[in-house]
């Protein structure tokens, strides 16, 4: 058993899909609403299993990855507690994901180009922040599928671009919102809320850990960004009628959101010259 | 680093009598890096070991030939030039997964104690610096040969070191004990006085 949870596949995708599953299983019995605040922290207990509690104060962007989405599920478990929502909600989002990423980032900022990459990411997290309200009695399906794909855009980029870490961490958010998924495919039974706008604040992050720290080619996840548009789409793609209508009108509006995170990977991939981590 | 286990090896011809002027001064000394090489070897999940090396490395010696104990040696490694002829894994290797050379650039040692153990030998007792963690380390020193370098004209002298590292107290956790825990290194120095 210890063996197979040392296995990377293992702790970037079974592992955290459980975790989700079970986390946000137990916020569904507790507290229905808080339901998708289960992303976040499946995240951070996969975090803390594979990697390990990062110290405080942390030392390095790893380290503080891990406590400021630990900070953006307090929030968003306290706004949604709280019934904060609109653009209040959205600012108080914003403030957190921009303060995040200019402590992660700001050891990095040691060239324009590292610079402009802090801007684009800061202009992500408010669209991140503004684009969708957190009304958390909106449908979860959308913004859910948006954030699976954005981290396995991530994922996906990282592991070829050679940072296992941030590759692993990134994959196991898309393993937790997947779980999230699950609990809402084919009936959505919960709200999104600041809790799932903090998840995909996490996402957000953990592109600003490779983008900055490492030597990947981080540029191609601007391709990626589309899948935050696939409540957009959701509204252009026929709506079935019936149990099974409906799951594959929340299957297809998935599909939509994670093709140009696929487009991101195969980016990624054709600029190393088709090497993945070969050694 | 490499510097210490110099004047370690210093301290141990001193002893011998191999260079032994009275009353002599404090002398400063500098890495030679075209002859220095910092080298180290890590098990590959049980398959076979690699090996790698930095390739910039500096540093100096402040030597005291009176009184070795108070000689005092720093080095500086850069961690983005580590080494292992692969670009793909020295890619992973700079990464926050191993050395973060993006948020640590550096690796540094400072020598703290040297003991002797033979006419040639002593033991460099220090503070390694890695990721942001300090911690001492020891290494097993053997002085080679001093003297003007028929190539440099430059008084010089080289020392070889071995020694082992724990990656993990260093916070360098990915992939162990998979990829080794225990990280052995090969040290092979000149100085030259400066």
């Amino acid at each position: 058993m210890s063996e197979l949870l040392q296995d990377p596949f293992v702790q970037s995708s079974v592992l955290p899909l459980l975790v989700g599953v079970i986390l946000v299983g137990i916020l569904h019995l507790l507290r229905r609403s808080l339901a998708a605040a289960g992303i976040a922290a499946g995240f951070l207990v996969v975090f803390a299993l594979v990697i390990g509690l990062p110290a405080l104060p942390p030392p390095s962007s790893m380290g503080k990855l891990f406590w400021a989405s630990a900070a953006g599920l307090l929030l968003g478990v306290a706004a949604d507690v709280v019934g904060v929502r609109g653009r209040v909600a959205s600012a108080v989002l914003a403030v957190w994901l921009a303060a995040s990423l200019l402590w992660i980032a700001l050891p990095a900022l040691d060239s324009a180009a590292a610079v402009v990459t802090l801007i684009i990411l800061l202009g992500t997290a408010v669209w991140v922040a503004f684009a969708r309200g957190s009304d958390e009695s909106a449908s979860p399906m959308a913004p859910a599928s948006s954030l699976l794909a954005l981290a396995l855009a991530v994922g996906g980029t990282a592991l070829i671009g050679s940072s296992a870490s941030i590759a692993q961490m990134a994959l196991a958010l898309a393993a937790s919102a997947g779980g999230f998924l699950l609990w809402n495919w084919p009936v959505e039974r919960h709200g999104w809320g600041l809790s799932g706008q903090a998840a995909t604040g996490i996402a957000v992050l953990l592109a600003a850990v490779l983008a900055l720290f490492t030597q990947t080619q981080a540029a191609v996840l601007l391709l990626a960004l589309p899948a935050l548009l696939a409540g957009c789409a959701r509204r252009f793609l026929p709506q079935g009628n019936g149990r099974i209508g409906r799951a594959l009108s929340a299957a297809a509006v998935t599909v939509v959101a994670v093709l140009p995170a696929l487009v991101a990977i195969g980016a990624a991939f054709a600029l190393t010259g088709g090497e993945a981590s070969p050694y | 680093m490499k510097k210490t286990l110099f004047a370690a090896a210093l301290f141990a011809a001193t002893a011998v009598g191999a260079v032994a002027p009275a009353f002599a001064a404090p002398v400063n000394y500098k890495i030679d890096p075209a002859h220095t090489a910092v080298a180290f070897i890590v098990n590959h999940v049980g398959f076979s070991n690699v090996i790698g090396r930095f390739n910039t490395v500096g540093g100096d010696v402040t030597f005291d030939k009176d009184a070795v104990e108070k000689s005092v040696v720093t080095v500086t490694i850069d961690t983005t030039s580590v080494d292992t002829n692969h670009a793909k894994r020295d890619e992973h290797l700079r990464s926050p997964d191993f050395f973060n050379a993006k948020e640590f650039p550096k690796m540094t040692f400072k020598s703290t104690k040297i003991e002797k153990t033979g006419d040639k030998t002593g033991k460099l007792f220090g503070d390694l610096t890695l990721l942001g963690v300090t911690k001492p380390v020891v290494l097993d020193v053997t002085f080679n040969k001093d003297g003007v370098s028929p190539a440099s004209k430059l008084e010089t002298a080289g020392f070889s070191a071995r020694g082992t590292v724990k990656r993990t107290e260093f916070g360098m956790k990915y992939g162990a004990p998979a990829i080794g825990d225990d990280i052995q290194l090969l040290i092979e120095v000149e100085a030259v006085k400066s």
